[in-house]
């Protein structure tokens, strides 16, 4: 995985990866949020994300890719994705419930707690798809 | 008719325990990788077969995709090795003997498993907590147990294991840019 070489010239790749990132990342996220009515979740949906990733890092270069993100950036994104999860536990404590009690979110409206938990599949997915994202930038990159 | 006795999941066992076997002693590590990948989507559909597609998703985006990917980029900075043993003899008779006492002990937990699907397995015996979640997930509006098992009756578990991804990937970041 040479630095600043794109990792492979062929056009068929770097077209295909091309068109079909906007729908790899849309069916990640449409796995997060379908885990309320089907299969799925934020666990799946947030590797499906960074399969996409990592797709375009095979077909542009890990070093394209990685300068287009950022360490710091792929963090912070991680914590947020947990804060999110902890917001969502922690507000319950606001209505009544205990810690993490998604159940209290009932008394908000008839979907209330379908959205409550969609909320956290969102959180789940960031924090998963930053974080295999870095692990495989960590790993790939040949420069800082 | 039982899904374990089909001819589909005779074949995916049998490719399943092929390419484990071959990615154990296949001498190129890239090889090795490859075979690898394999295994994990042959036990994917194999989850899909025995109705677990939340695990089969996750064995095919994890298993198949990322683990692969992590393979490959650590290879890619790894030399490659022709000569010498593909492996290394034990060097202590203790070593093999513990690893053998593991084996053959964890062997004989086997027999103890309960069949697939059978009602009388200790996770249906009893059938309280079960029923509780079957009767409790329509109430919430979710339909898929799985997911409301791991986010509202099981929440601590999953926002555990969250947290563990998120210290997992910090501690990589830590280690990987002390050393470098």
């Amino acid at each position: 995985m040479a630095g600043d070489r794109p990792y492979t010239d062929s056009v068929v790749v770097t077209k295909t990866v091309r068109a079909i990132t906007p729908f790899v990342l849309t069916f990640g996220l449409f796995t997060m949020l379908h885990g309320t009515k089907s299969v799925g979740g934020g666990f799946q949906g947030g590797v499906v994300v960074a399969a996409a990733v990592v797709t375009l890092a095979f077909a542009f270069g890990v070093g394209q890719t990685w300068r287009a993100l950022d360490a710091r950036l792929l963090v912070g994104v991680a914590a947020g994705g947990l804060s999110l999860f902890a917001a969502v536990a922690l507000a319950s404590l606001g209505l009544g419930g205990a810690f993490l009690d998604a159940g209290v979110y009932a008394g908000l409206g008839a979907d209330a707690v379908v959205y409550a938990v969609e909320l956290v599949e969102i959180g789940i997915g960031i924090t998963v798809a930053s974080v295999v994202s870095l692990l495989f930038f960590e790993i790939a990159r040949t420069e800082p | 008719m039982t899904p374990g006795s089909t001819p589909v999941v005779t074949v995916l066992l049998a490719l399943v325990l092929g390419t484990a076997v071959t990615a154990a002693l296949a001498r190129d590590l890239l090889v090795a990788t490859v075979v690898f990948g394999a295994y994990s989507l042959g036990l994917a559909i194999l989850w899909v077969v025995f109705r677990a597609p939340d695990v089969g998703l996750t064995e095919a985006a994890v298993g198949a995709g990322v683990t692969t990917s992590l393979f490959l980029a650590a290879i890619a900075k790894t030399t490659l090795s022709r000569s010498g043993p593909a492996f290394d003899r034990p060097r202590s008779p203790a070593a093999l003997l513990v690893g053998a006492a593991v084996v053959v002990a964890l062997g004989a937990t086997v027999p103890a498993l309960p069949a697939v699907g059978d009602p009388d397995a200790p996770a249906f015996a009893d059938g309280a907590a079960a029923a509780y979640y079957l009767s409790n997930t329509a109430d919430l509006g979710i339909d898929n147990v799985v997911t409301a098992v791991l986010v509202v009756f099981r929440g601590f578990d999953t926002f555990g294991e969250v947290a563990v991804v998120f210290a997992a990937g910090v501690a990589v970041l830590v280690v990987l840019r002390e050393v470098s």
